[in-house]
């Protein structure tokens, strides 16, 4: 219940057994191996000591595992089987995997076969993006019937060229031939940009005829390395096109017909993956000519399985002991069912620093309560708990996944539970369906007629997790030994608010809140300035200090959120059935109103349990954790089989 | 002088608050989440497996124009025109329903467009470091507090006028 104790292991063990015993450390999969390459740079060490490593033998397995990813992607567009959401990987045991890598070869050739065709797709690609643009340049050109080669006969040149389609065409002819009479000039074509031309003229008559064409800003075009008319070759590239096209799709029939070799490749990519991983950790590792050494963190539970199970086996020197005050271990959380899936709220702000407290034991009821009361419709959190206990029942959920369904889950019990109590359904669908006939009523009451009632409730929820992250803070002092700091900094506090609020009570609670606050003030202002030197100083940062009590109202109001999103929800439910019955309750209105029902209530779950999710959030963050929490923890990563496509069932493993 | 003593009439004020309701916070609420979206895009060009997670930050700064709708509801269901014959508000009845929408109206608008900006921010944070994304969503939502309070002022206002 709490940040798991971690052990420092180290270990010394035969070059020789290497290999195997990381083999074992990795099957275990239960110890962080830490990088051991500062400490060998020491003076102490680097004369005894060399890091280890294999980064060459890594950097092959990268472009292995590079090659038969692309070639399971490529795979993965022909594959016809259906995949749920939710994939769970497929389950081996180690002797089955130990036997079926020892007949990879085959696969590693299909994932090759797969790489050539994949060069052989890109290679038509580009040659069809090439022609595509020939055929792009020739087509204004198509119905020009001198063939592209010929540039020149004895006595005449051939110029094709453009000009700017502002240009008059006959104004440019007229003029061309006024000047030079002894040339020939068409139009082939023109669009929105310009005009095609074609001009033949004297080739003595080159310099005349070319400075009345640069006038009207003639440029000139040439096709190099073409032969034949425009008509030929656009339609040589085209019927290259099509062949093309044949060609490749007869590669993908080809890597369709290999979809059968999918689950094969797969388990070859964690094969290798699991051989990197071997190789990669050795960089962790210091050696000399004839023993290794490596240090790591194990949760404190686990080290007497380990130890047992490395001294049968090996012979080596193995100390595993509790952690140094001075040592940052990673951080493992261990938690209850209940617990367990608010852990994702804290990992997406901060793991707790190994010296801190787990706050999610503290954190997860009010969790709870928040999200659902910022839904609260007792419908919808039916929808969200099915919905989920579904996906949870059926499918074997790992790691962030599992965490955020079981989340939703529990939020949805939650919101039905708030939702029975203010009493919606759906918004107010009884009432809506029935005209007014039925309602069901709310166990509690209903927010939406009585919200200062609920905004009353929502800053005492938000006054109640204020104090308990107060009194956590002031736990954490007190293990520190600084419990004079956390009557001070908490006690005091706690006095001075209690007394502010008695104070609105009214009645003798009100006379008693009085002295109570006027108590606090005073040990507030006598000992909020005790880290200032002089009397004055003090006395003035112990005035100031009671200007946090802003701090204090503006956490509490920011609670409000718990009664507008609330409200919010059940409003705009209230909308929507309110749009369906608008159309009465013959044939076609039923019709209608179910199609807006369905959309409008979807609509309305998600919008708000995004909105529960982020603002119960924004509560522990802001408001909560920023009375006690520390962050900045590292997480726990232990040396195991990191596998993508299949999961291992060892029977060594911890 | 007919149209000055109809526009001044208490139905006409307070419809016309509930129209600001929705359209301005409408209108924050969609320039905030095209902005997120232009940055949006250009992140699901380079990596489209964000998608997912871009389209989370741009739904953020989308709320504040159903909290506009939502003001605007209540009010329209306070003087009857939903649900019921409307009633007949006077003068400064009209002026309260109207000053009650103001809140989330003016809110509303500019927290929509602020959060659109920080939620943009937002995409560049999941373009480098998914795994922060829950960073990202946070920056965001400290924005919605202030629609979220305006929001709340606005209907504690039209539940507490007497009409």
């Amino acid at each position: 219940m709490a940040i798991v104790k971690m052990n420092k292991l180290s270990l010394i063990g035969l070059e020789s057994d290497k290999d195997a015993m990381i083999e074992c450390l990795m099957k275990m999969g239960v110890v962080e191996i830490t990088n051991l390459e500062q400490k060998i740079a020491e003076d102490q060490w680097a004369d005894l000591v060399k890091r280890d490593g294999a980064e060459d033998e890594v950097a092959c397995f990268d472009a292995d595992i590079t090659k038969v990813k692309s070639a399971i992607d490529y795979l993965q567009q022909y594959d016809k089987r259906k995949k749920g959401l939710f994939e769970p990987k497929k389950t081996i045991t180690y002797d089955v995997y130990a036997e079926m890598i020892h007949n990879l070869d085959k696969t590693w050739e299909v994932a090759e076969q797969i790489g050539k065709y994949d060069e052989q797709l890109s290679a038509l690609r580009a040659e069809e993006n090439k022609l595509s643009n020939l055929t792009g340049t020739l087509e204004p050109w198509r119905s020009l019937t001198v063939p592209v080669d010929i540039t020149s006969t004895q006595a005449t040149m051939v110029a094709l060229g453009v000009v700017p389609v502002l240009v008059d065409i006959d104004g440019l002819e007229r003029e061309l031939y006024e000047q030079v009479p002894e040339s020939y000039m068409e139009a082939v074509n023109a669009d929105k940009d310009q005009h095609y031309l074609s001009v033949i003229y004297y080739t003595s008559y080159e310099d005349k005829v070319m400075q009345v064409l640069k006038q009207s800003g003639f440029s000139r075009v040439a096709f190099k390395e073409l032969q034949g008319t425009i008509q030929e070759n656009i339609t040589k590239a085209e019927n290259r096109i099509k062949e093309i096209e044949a060609e490749r799709s007869q590669i993908e029939k080809r890597i369709a017909g290999l979809t059968g070799e999918k689950d094969q490749l797969e388990i070859l990519h964690d094969h290798l993956q699991v051989q990197k991983d071997r190789k990669k950790v050795l960089g962790n590792i210091a050696k000399t000519e004839k023993i290794f050494m490596l240090e790591g963190w194990l949760p404190a539970k686990n080290s007497e399985k380990v130890e047992k199970s490395m001294r049968e086996q090996w012979d080596c020197v193995l100390d595993i002991s509790a952690q140094d005050a001075e040592e940052e271990p990673p951080v493992l959380l261990e938690n209850n069912a209940f617990v367990k899936p608010f852990e994702l709220i804290t990992e997406l702000y901060s793991l707790p620093n190994p010296k801190g407290i787990d706050a999610n034991p503290f954190m997860a009821p009010f969790y709870f309560v928040f999200f659902g009361l910022m839904i609260s419709d007792a419908g919808y959190g039916l929808i969200m708990a099915i919905l989920t206990g579904i996906i949870i029942s059926k499918y074997k959920l790992q790691g962030l996944a599992e965490k955020l369904i079981k989340l939703l889950f529990l939020g949805g019990i939650s919101t039905f539970i708030w939702g029975a109590l203010f009493g919606g359904w759906f918004g107010n669908i009884v009432d809506a369906v029935t005209n007014g006939t039925y309602t069901i009523p709310p166990l509690w009451f209903n927010p939406l007629n009585d919200p200062m009632k609920l905004l009353l409730w929502s800053f005492i929820f938000g006054g109640v997790q204020l104090y308990v992250g107060m009194g956590i803070q002031a736990y954490k002092l007190i293990r520190d030994g600084k419990a004079l700091d956390a009557l001070f900094d908490v006690g005091f506090w706690y006095i001075f608010l209690t007394g502010l609020v008695l104070l609105f009570l009214g009645g003798t609670a009100a006379t008693v809140g009085q002295y109570m606050a006027l108590a606090g003030a005073g040990l507030l202002v006598i000992t909020q300035g005790r880290s200032q030197k002089g009397i004055i100083k003090k006395f003035m940062m112990g005035i100031l200090s009671l200007y946090n009590v802003t701090g204090f109202l503006s956490d509490v109001l920011s609670y409000s959120r718990l009664l507008a999103l609330g409200l919010a929800t059940g409003v705009i439910a209230t909308v929507v059935n309110t749009m369906g019955t608008l159309f009465g309750f013959n044939v076609g209105g039923i019709i209608i109103l179910i199609i807006v029902f369905i959309g409008g209530h979807a609509f309305n779950i998600l919008i708000n349990a995004l909105g529960a999710y982020v603002h119960a959030s924004r509560l522990q963050y802001v408001e909560f954790f920023g009375k006690f929490y520390e962050g900045g923890g590292k997480a726990f990563q232990p040396f195991k089989m990191n596998t993508k496509y299949i999961e291992l069932k060892d029977k060594e493993a911890i | 002088m007919d149209w000055i003593t109809n526009l001044f009439n208490g139905n006409t004020l307070a419809l016309i608050g509930a129209a600001l309701a929705v359209f301005l916070a409408g209108t924050g609420s969609a320039k905030g989440v095209g902005i997120v979206g232009e940055a949006a895009a250009g992140l699901v060009t380079e990596d489209p497996s964000k998608f997912g997670q871009a389209l989370l930050l741009q739904a953020l700064p989308g709320t504040q124009g159903i909290y506009g709708l939502l003001t605007a509801f209540v009010i329209l269901n306070q003087i009857g025109v939903v649900g019921g014959p409307m009633k007949d508000l006077t003068t400064i009845q009209g002026f309260y329903v109207m000053a009650s929408a103001l809140p989330i109206a003016v809110v509303g608008y500019f927290s929509g467009i602020a959060q659109g900006r920080a939620a943009a921010a937002g995409v560049g944070i999941i373009a480098k470091r998914p795994e922060e994304l829950a960073k990202g969503i946070t920056f965001a939502a400290m924005v919605e507090t202030y629609a979220v309070l305006a929001l709340l002022a606005s209907i504690l206002m039209i539940f507490g006028i007497n009409l």
